[in-house]
């Protein structure tokens, strides 16, 4: 506790300098020699709680904190957070693309001192109020990841030494005191011990719910993507099954492997119409990598019967469309993700549409935020949001809902990433069903564990991300919860002996689907119902 | 290790050959899968055997590609690669062996089978009936050197394995049974340098006879498991079927095997 004693003694000491003025002081007081020592002394004082003020910021006291978070929020990285348009104008959660044209450019951070300044005026504006900590899917899993810890290694390699010092949590499973690095040392070691370990680099779901919650406004998910990029970039290590989803992106254009012509096989009997075919339409339908999943493919059924029983003008790439570069961005590896986003930007250019649909958060975030910076711009809408529209325009109708009582577990991408929190609400709301909100929901959504390539690298942990949401859903007492992302469905349906059902909102909607009423003019620009029923409509 | 052991190890020269691969489902240009095992055997040995210098070799031509797909190994950890250059088409096989005779590798190691072009799997035996070398084939790991010779273990099928030692120079050949490939990281590969060689190419004038068409992919016989039990089930499982009704054939001519080879081939419909 040095600053309230410094700032103690520089208002003494200019309390007493000041008392001659106003001739508070005795006279002969300030005549002969020891009116120079008086002086000085409190010429010293005054100095000292002066440089509190100035030079306090690199004594690492609460200064420091004050001086590099004024400074880390005037230079924000993100200037865009602080915009004060209402919805989602005000977030920027779009990784920054690295220049690979540069070949002198570095792949990634590999020293503390790689990070760029104003990351590094972020890290030491950490006032270390564990909100971050608090809200961490992996470290509340057991998994070797403390992002407040991780934010103070930053600091603490910065500065060069070790983190024996640091009097909080450790990351899990991994004592204070091992760890120790230097500006110019690598973050992570060849072999042995650095600064942080690979695994604690792995573990990080990118769910940003720390970004979210940091009062100073710092940002963990690029440092740690930055950091992710040198281990795959530069030195080929991506943990577990990294490596093979990475090759068959680059070789197959989908993690799985699967053939690039198989795409559409899910559909033979959907009868799809192609982008290829009719060039131009309102809905391009971008079906994600889920096209290959057979959980996810009833999604996509429910959800292009939906788009169907609206009359809505929609096409799919088809075969033309590959993996949105998603995965492997969030593994580190930017090469594949740029390729990938190049490719699909040309085919994208060659036709002609109002906007995106897709059932996939992750393929949402990435074509509208990400692949702006490589000269994409598209408007894209997740299922939920679309829906919510055609009911509003009064283009769905729905059976009253049967069920039992229902949750919504919102997706890290559509609701911190993209601040849609509302559509899918209105959604269920339109369903007929009240959702019972967990305690963890909206912005505080607990991730499903299923983001940044999480379940590729699956690093060990004591427990597992998706039994902790879905015993949030016990809690909640809901007999179903409703997601809308894929992978949100493939972590939750992967719970053993789970209380509750898991359902994407599209399917919820395509079950509830009825014939519109016919020439109903109180409800909006409703057209009246061609045929019995909305499949028959299409076929 | 025993330290005393490390003594009398020393690092050897080793030639990796590396071919451009063919994903199966896509078709794309890849690092072949074999060749970047046996790059795998050799930073393997350089990381044990200090000392050891790893020479990767290419014969084909310069394209974009092609270059993209040997870039591939680069990313493994080199910092360049030698480049015989050649046009599509030319010998392969002459190409290395004047290199080999020249540079004087004491290792060659190679893949089994290329993925792309014949994928014949001559290769190593053509070279090492050039350079009059010893060949093993179907390597699973290399133990140690010592004193010129190096001892192997090779992989037998049904997972057996087979101590051999070999006097140097010689050639081994990689299939599946050698570790896995490392991943390929982007920067190195995009850093490393290609050595251009220019060759005297000699154009491939058997493969010019040839007809080259699309594989058909062979029908799979059905195995039909009548089992009662589970652990029926899985001995039918884990057993490799055994062939019946087979014939082994001792001290026959020529003439004898080739009739029975072709009997068999009408009887299983490969020839009609």
């Amino acid at each position: 506790m040095r600053l309230p004693k410094s700032l103690m003694a520089f208002s003494l000491g200019v309390f007493l300098i000041t008392l001659p003025t106003v001739g508070l002081l005795p006279q002969g007081l300030l005549e002969g020699g020891s009116s120079w020592l008086l002086a000085l002394v409190l010429a010293g004082v005054v100095a000292w709680g002066l440089g509190e003020m100035f030079f306090g910021m690199t004594w690492g006291g609460p200064m420091k904190h004050a001086f590099a978070g004024a400074l880390h929020l005037a230079f924000h990285r993100r200037a865009e957070r602080f915009s004060t348009k209402k919805g989602g104008a005000g977030r920027s959660t779009g990784l920054k693309a690295l220049n690979l044209e540069d070949e002198a450019a570095p792949l990634g951070v590999e020293k503390p001192a790689d990070f760029t300044w104003n990351q590094l005026l972020g890290f030491d504006a950490c006032v270390q109020c564990g909100r971050c900590e608090a809200v961490c899917p992996a470290f509340a899993a057991g998994q070797p990841l403390n992002p407040k810890k991780l934010i103070q290694d930053m600091v603490v390699g910065m500065a060069g030494g070790s983190d024996a010092a640091y009097a909080g949590s450790p990351y899990p499973g991994k004592p204070v005191g091992e760890h120790a690095g230097s500006p110019h040392g690598p973050i992570v070691a060849l072999q042995g011990k650095a600064l942080v370990d690979a695994d604690t680099l792995w573990s990080c779901t990118t769910c940003r719910a720390c970004v979210e919650e940091c009062p100073m406004m710092i940002e963990h998910v690029d440092a740690i993507v930055d950091m992710r990029r040198h281990l795959t970039l530069e030195r080929g290590k991506t943990p577990n099954k990294g490596a093979e989803v990475l090759d068959n992106l680059i070789a197959t254009d989908n993690p799985g492997g699967f053939d690039p012509g198989s795409r559409l096989n899910w559909a033979a009997d959907l009868n799809l119409p192609l982008m290829a075919d009719l060039k131009q339409v309102d809905v391009l339908l971008w079906l994600g990598d889920g096209a290959f999943d057979m959980r996810n493919q009833r999604t996509l059924r429910a959800l292009v019967k939906v788009l169907r029983a609206a009359e809505v003008d929609f096409a799919v790439l088809g075969t033309e469309e590959r993996d949105s570069g998603d995965v492997a961005r969030r593994l580190g590896d930017e090469a594949t993700f740029q390729s990938l986003a190049k490719r699909n930007i040309a085919t994208l250019a060659k036709y002609r549409f109002l906007q995106i649909v897709t059932c996939d958060p992750h393929s949402f975030h990435v074509l509208g935020n990400e692949y702006g910076e490589l000269g994409g711009d598209y408007q894209v809408r997740h299922h939920s949001t679309f829906i919510a529209e055609l009911y509003e325009a009064g283009r769905l109708a729905f059976a009253p809902w049967k069920g039992g009582s229902v949750t919504y577990h919102d997706p890290c991408y559509l609701g911190r990433y993209n601040g849609e929190y509302e559509a899918p609400r209105n959604v269920l709301k339109a369903l007929g069903i009240e959702v019972k909100e967990m305690e963890r929901s909206g912005y505080r959504s607990r991730c499903c564990g299923g983001g940044g390539g999480a379940p590729i690298t699956d690093i060990p942990g004591e427990r597992r991300i998706p039994d902790m949401r879905m015993n949030d859903v016990k809690e909640s007492g809901a007999e179903l919860v409703a997601v809308g992302c894929p992978q949100c469905t493939a972590m939750l349906e992967g719970v053993v002996d789970a209380s509750a059902e898991v359902r994407d909102i599209a399917e919820l909607v395509a079950d509830a689907l009825v014939e519109r009423p016919a020439g109903d003019a109180s409800d909006g620009p409703r057209r009246p119902a061609a045929t019995t029923t909305a499949e028959e409509v299409t076929v | 290790m025993q330290p005393d052991r490390q003594q009398q190890q020393q690092g050897i020269d080793v030639a990796v050959l590396v071919s451009i691969g063919r994903h199966p489902t896509t078709g794309r240009a890849r690092r072949a899968e074999q060749d970047a095992r046996g790059l795998e055997l050799a930073l393997a040995m350089e990381a044990e055997l200090p000392g050891t210098r790893i020479s990767v070799l290419h014969a084909g031509p310069q394209a974009d590609d092609s270059e993209s797909a040997l870039r591939g190994y680069l990313g493994m950890g080199l910092e360049s690669m030698t480049l015989l250059e050649q046009p599509a088409g030319s010998d392969a096989i002459l190409s290395l062996v004047e290199h080999l005779a020249a540079t004087s590798p004491q290792l060659v190691i190679t893949g089994a089978r290329a993925e792309r072009g014949e994928g014949s799997g001559l290769l190593p035996y053509a070279l090492a009936e050039h350079l009059g070398w010893p060949l093993v084939n179907s390597l699973a790991s290399i133990e140690k050197v010592e004193n010129g010779v190096v001892t192997l273990l090779q992989a037998l099928p049904r997972g057996q394995r087979r101590r051999l030692k070999v006097r140097l120079p010689a050639i081994i050949s990689v299939d599946e049974a050698a570790p896995a490939a490392r991943q390929s990281a982007f920067g190195p590969a995009r850093r490393a340098t290609f050595a251009v060689t220019p060759t005297t190419p000699e154009a491939d004038s058997e493969l010019a006879q040839w007809q080259l068409a699309l594989a058909r992919k062979r029908p799979k016989r059905l195995k039909i498991v009548k089992a009662a039990s589970a652990r029926d089930r899985f001995k039918a499982a884990a057993a490799k079927s055994e062939g019946k009704g087979g014939q082994v054939l001792t001290d026959v001519t020529p003439e004898q095997g080739a009739e029975a080879i072709y009997k068999l081939l009408k009887e299983e419909e490969v020839l009609r």
